[in-house]
């Protein structure tokens, strides 16, 4: 018998997972045989080239897509298999998503867009969840935006509402999808910190797909991968040691 | 041009309905005319000719103006959805105003193509629904030539109003800069609602003018039944000026509406995404509102009739079992007329709703992402619908019983010889059909959109184009 991914204190576990798209000579490996576990409340960033399977990678991981080979497992539940309600059910409530861009809706002010997964689920948020989410804003200092549409914000705040509604529901983990790529270095560093630091204080853990090394540095492992398959398991390091291991990975293809 | 091409098959369908809807009337007409010309012992078939022409223009020009504003809001989401492209072409150094020419341009060919479909296939219609008639007998055999020079004007008044809707639609392409081809810039909302005060100030005075028209009508009515032509002319005056001001009236009805589809989040989503851009909904609505004002209007007017007659002639029965049918045959016939505008509208509801929930395939896939189910995103495309149709509907019933009692009002005042009030009587089937039909239409525009809306994975959320 296996043990359970909570025994081994694990959040999230991938075993031998794959994923090809088309069939026969036109057949693309966008994953080939991956397993790995997201350890509680650690952020982790998921690095490689690009085609290399990080996205697809986190896709399957947060049931957004359907692997071809393999199982994943949130908490105890093995999502693998599950429909499509479920599956939403499970995003709503058990993880959370920040994009690159257009993580907002439009058409919903600040508040709004923070209690969203809580409406979806047909709910208000308890005292306690309302406690934190209090929290939340002020500490991404978004209290003076509430009622502010996305497009009446900068880059940097429309993130930080992303990370708000993010956290807001306590996920069992967040899934961040180059979440500075359109920001400037400073105001990345920043959201970077602030979402390292918020999620460190309630548990959550975060994994981060980017090719960008000083994102990666906030992180306390790094996984890299490489033509569908992971080919680094690192630990916490500086931008200068991941910047030279890329250049390296990419000279040796 | 492939692109261009599927972009405006809306459009064709919008001329050439327009298209066949007045050379088919006009074909009847003609045909009409001759029957009677053929029977002439009166001498007067020249006059019920003209009659009958002057009223099948009517009829074709508030068809051709509907599908002018249809076609006026399906050009400006297309442009919409191209804003991309269209900075991409004015990056690589086409100017703002050859962009523009050319979207013109394919509107003055789509509108030539439909303009012919459309007469040929109304002549067909009119061909078959005469044949029918000689063969059932009941019209004699005529001599008609389906080759009227006449049918030149609905098909010249297509192709020039589907140039100048291209056109007035494509106003947006100006504000298109070049840099928004570079990185991926959000959505901004924030569509340049022009403060157009000049039409506010002429649709103001003309609603000021046609009010005060409408009580002299009253008024003058108390005493003389021809008070219902002063009447007439404060009807087209304030209903033009509700037309020119509807970007102010409609978004605040669409927001009372929206509220009232309760407050999930798919009916929340759906309320605000009916009003984002306010300029499009109010185009996509004042179509339906102008059918349903003039039906309802309409069928107020006779019904109201009727029910005075009935009581004027409460003695004669004979009189009143003869003026019966004739009501209902005028209010159908009526009814079918100005319906067809309404169904070019519809037609133009349907495409609108449907090109911009393909544009908005992202947040769709972000709803997704973050927990919608099928359900949510098929409900709040339909509550989309709904919210439209509903308030379109419901404007032109309140407009259209309003004016409908004024008319009888000033025909009808002054019928027993001493000054009375007359009670609006609301011709129940009538409304019956208006709100069948609103709700069918609320079905056909959300079936398409929905369908493509719950196939949206959320994957395309995450992608980074």
């Amino acid at each position: 018998m296996q043990n359970t991914p909570s025994d081994l204190g694990l959040i999230a576990r991938a075993v031998g997972l794959g994923k090809r798209y088309g069939d026969g000579a036109n057949q693309v490996v966008a994953l080939d045989d991956v397993s790995i576990g997201l350890r509680r409340g650690e952020f982790t960033a998921i690095m490689g080239p690009s085609g290399s399977g990080k996205s697809t990678l986190m896709h399957l991981m947060a049931g957004l897509d359907t692997p071809t080979t393999g199982q994943v497992w949130l908490g105890d539940t093995d999502i693998t298999d599950l429909s499509d309600s479920a599956l939403t059910v499970l995003r709503r409530r058990r993880i959370g998503f920040v994009f690159q861009s257009f993580n907002l809706v439009p058409t919903l002010d600040v508040k709004g867009n923070v209690l969203l997964p809580f409406e979806l689920d047909g709910r208000r948020p308890t005292l306690d969840e309302q406690v934190w989410i209090d929290e939340l804003i002020d500490t991404l200092g978004l209290r003076p935006r509430l009622g502010h549409r996305p497009h009446e914000l900068s880059g940097g705040q429309q993130q930080r509402v992303a990370i708000a509604r993010a956290l807001a529901t306590r996920p069992d983990l967040v899934f961040a999808d180059e979440p500075t790529g359109n920001l400037d270095s400073r105001t990345g560093r920043e959201v970077l910190g602030l979402l390292a630091a918020t999620s460190a204080r309630s548990g959550q853990a975060i994994a981060m797909v980017t090719h960008d090394p000083i994102a990666a540095s906030h992180a306390d492992r790094i996984l890299v991968l490489a033509d569908g398959r992971i080919v680094r398991d690192l630990g916490r390091s500086t931008p200068e040691q991941i910047s030279a291991y890329m250049l390296q990975m990419e000279a040796a293809a | 041009m492939s692109r261009g091409l599927r972009d405006h098959l809306p459009t064709l369908l919008v001329a050439a309905l327009a298209a066949a809807f007045g050379v088919a009337l006009l074909q009847v007409t003609g045909i009409l005319a001759a029957v009677i010309a053929a029977d002439d012992v009166a001498g007067s078939s020249g006059t019920v000719a003209i009659m009958l022409n002057v009223t099948a223009f009517v009829f074709i020009a508030i068809a051709v103006y509907v599908a002018a504003v249809t076609t006026a809001n399906t050009v400006a989401t297309v442009v919409a959805g191209r804003t991309r492209l269209i900075a991409l072409l004015r990056l690589i150094g086409s100017s703002a105003r050859s962009q523009r020419a050319a979207i013109a341009r394919e509107g003055l060919v789509v509108g030539a193509l439909g303009a012919v479909a459309g007469a040929l296939l109304g002549t067909g219609v009119a061909w078959g629904v005469a044949r029918v008639g000689v063969a059932a007998g009941v019209i004699p055999e005529f001599d008609y030539g389906y080759l009227q020079p006449v049918l030149l004007v609905p098909m010249v008044a297509v192709v020039f109003t589907t140039w100048l809707a291209a056109w007035a639609g494509s106003r947006r392409v100006l504000a298109v800069r070049p840099a928004q081809a570079l990185g991926n810039s959000a959505e901004s909302s924030t569509e340049e609602v022009a403060r157009r005060v000049g039409r506010t100030a002429t649709g103001v005075t003309l609603i000021v003018l046609g009010v005060l028209a409408l009580a002299g009508g009253v008024a003058v009515g108390l005493l003389y039944p021809m008070g219902v032509l002063i009447g007439v002319v404060g009807g087209i005056l304030s209903f033009t000026g509700i037309v020119l001001i509807a970007d102010r009236i409609m978004p605040p009805v669409l927001r009372a509406i929206g509220r009232l589809l309760g407050s999930s989040p798919s009916t929340r989503l759906a309320a605000e995404n009916a009003v984002r851009h306010p300029e499009r909904a109010t185009r996509m609505t004042i179509g339906l509102v102008v059918g349903v004002t003039l039906v309802t209007m309409f069928a107020v007017t006779m019904e109201t009739y009727r029910q005075a007659m009935t009581e004027v002639l409460s003695d004669q029965e004979m009189l009143e079992a003869a003026i019966g049918p004739v009501i209902d045959g005028t209010v159908a016939v009526f009814s079918g007329l100005v319906g067809f505008s309404a169904v070019i509208a519809a037609v133009g509801l349907v495409n609108t709703l449907s090109i911009s929930v393909l544009q908005r395939t992202r947040e769709i896939g972000l709803l997704r992402a973050l927990g919608f189910d099928r359900t949510q995103v098929r409900t709040m495309i339909l509550a989309e619908a709904a919210a439209l149709t509903v308030a379109a509907t419901l404007t032109g019933l309140v407009l259209g019983t309003v004016y409908g009692w004024l008319g009888a009002q000033s025909m009808l005042g002054s019928l027993t010889g001493e000054p009375r009030f007359v009670v609006p009587v609301v011709p129940w089937l009538v409304i019956a059909i208006v709100v069948v039909a609103a709700v069918a239409v609320t079905l056909a525009a959300s079936v398409t959109p929905a369908r493509r809306a719950v196939r949206i994975s959320p994957v395309v959320a995450l992608a980074v184009d």
